[in-house]
């Protein structure tokens, strides 16, 4: 996964060029997404485990704790993470163009991977729960290695629809 | 009520952790668009990051973990962080070989970009891991030490400080081993 990144990335030159900043705060960005779904995997199989959530694919009242909480942990780590990456590219030169559009870009790409790794990996940890397995086994290696292809393309993608 | 603490207590707990996760790999990413683009080969090396970052977090995150669990149970003395190293070391070391015949193969049929020794692509992942493990894993047995002398939870405190430390570390090795090997 890791090489379908580093080939993407290497394939859209043109966008890496036209937008520095992007390299700048894209390990950020993988890594914001990886450690919440992180998170959310491990809180939801300790959920099943100790039998706070039935092994259901429904809506309750603790999965929505979990989804607000963790919404809002991801809405405050972007601002804080594209605050601290205009600021440190402003001071070290960084070419900055276009900001509001990147900012967007960056928004809605995270807000998106956020909604579609929450239902994936509700209903993946319910699934491989009732099959007996430990659903951190199986899910946080796939869901780190998703979320370090998934956010560039989807990055790139956003860029060469809305440019 | 409960409905709100619970919110307020991922809020609390995770927030921090995740901040100190945002600056080191803020710090990567400056190395990265400041210093690696400047190279001729730019898209032949950001081919190998992404990959290396990855490697870095699935094999320094178990390394960290099985620190932390030896630590607690009282089982850590110098055979198990011995052993743990070595299959550290040998896992990372087979892995960034992988990386690099699989960059070679992606270079050949997608980017076709021959600016350096193509042998090169093997090397380059190979010394970069092993100087970021040579930097990483004494650090995290430090930390994990300093964390279990202090009563905390070694698990909630060293890895997301770690994932920082380790990310910063990774690219700033990989450009050391860029100039190390005279890459253009």
């Amino acid at each position: 996964m890791g090489l379908f990144s580093g080939t993407l990335l290497s394939n859209n030159e043109r966008v890496l060029y036209s937008f520095p900043i992007i390299l700048l705060v894209l390990p950020s960005l993988n890594s914001l997404i990886g450690d919440i779904s992180t998170v959310l995997v491990s809180r939801l199989t300790s959920h099943l485990y100790i039998g706070t959530l039935s092994p259901k694919i429904q809506v309750s009242d603790r999965l929505k704790q979990d989804f607000y909480g963790l919404f809002i942990t991801i809405l405050l780590g972007l601002a804080a993470l594209i605050s601290l990456g205009y600021i440190l590219g402003s001071v070290t030169g960084i070419q900055i163009v276009n900001p509001l559009f990147i900012i967007s870009i960056f928004i809605i790409t995270i807000l998106i991977l956020f909604g579609l790794m929450f239902i994936f990996l509700f209903m993946g940890s319910i699934l491989i729960f009732r099959k007996g397995k430990d659903p951190n086994n199986f899910l946080i290696p796939i869901v780190t290695s998703l979320a370090d292809f998934l956010t560039p393309l989807l990055i790139i993608i956003f860029i060469q629809i809305f440019m | 009520m409960e409905a709100r603490d619970t919110k307020g207590k991922i809020i609390k707990e995770t927030f921090p952790s995740e901040m100190v996760s945002i600056v080191g790999d803020i710090l990567a990413g400056i190395v990265l668009s400041l210093l690696i683009i400047s190279f001729k080969s730019f898209l032949l090396l950001i081919l190998i990051i992404p990959a290396l970052l990855s490697l870095r977090g699935n094999l320094s995150g178990p390394f960290i973990a099985r620190t932390s669990r030896d630590f607690i149970i009282g089982e850590f003395n110098k055979k198990t962080w011995f052993e743990n190293v070595l299959a550290t070391l040998v896992l990372s070391l087979l892995t960034a070989l992988a990386i690099g015949v699989f960059s070679i193969l992606i270079n050949f049929l997608l980017i076709k970009l021959y600016i350096f020794h193509i042998g090169l692509l093997i090397v380059i992942p190979v010394i970069s891991i092993a100087l970021t493990l040579s930097i990483s894993i004494p650090c995290s047995t430090i930390l994990n030490f300093l964390a279990f002398k202090r009563g905390l939870d070694p698990n909630n405190v060293v890895n997301p400080v770690m994932t920082a430390i380790d990310d910063f570390f990774t690219v700033i090795c990989f450009y050391l081993t860029i100039i190390m090997l005279g890459v253009p």
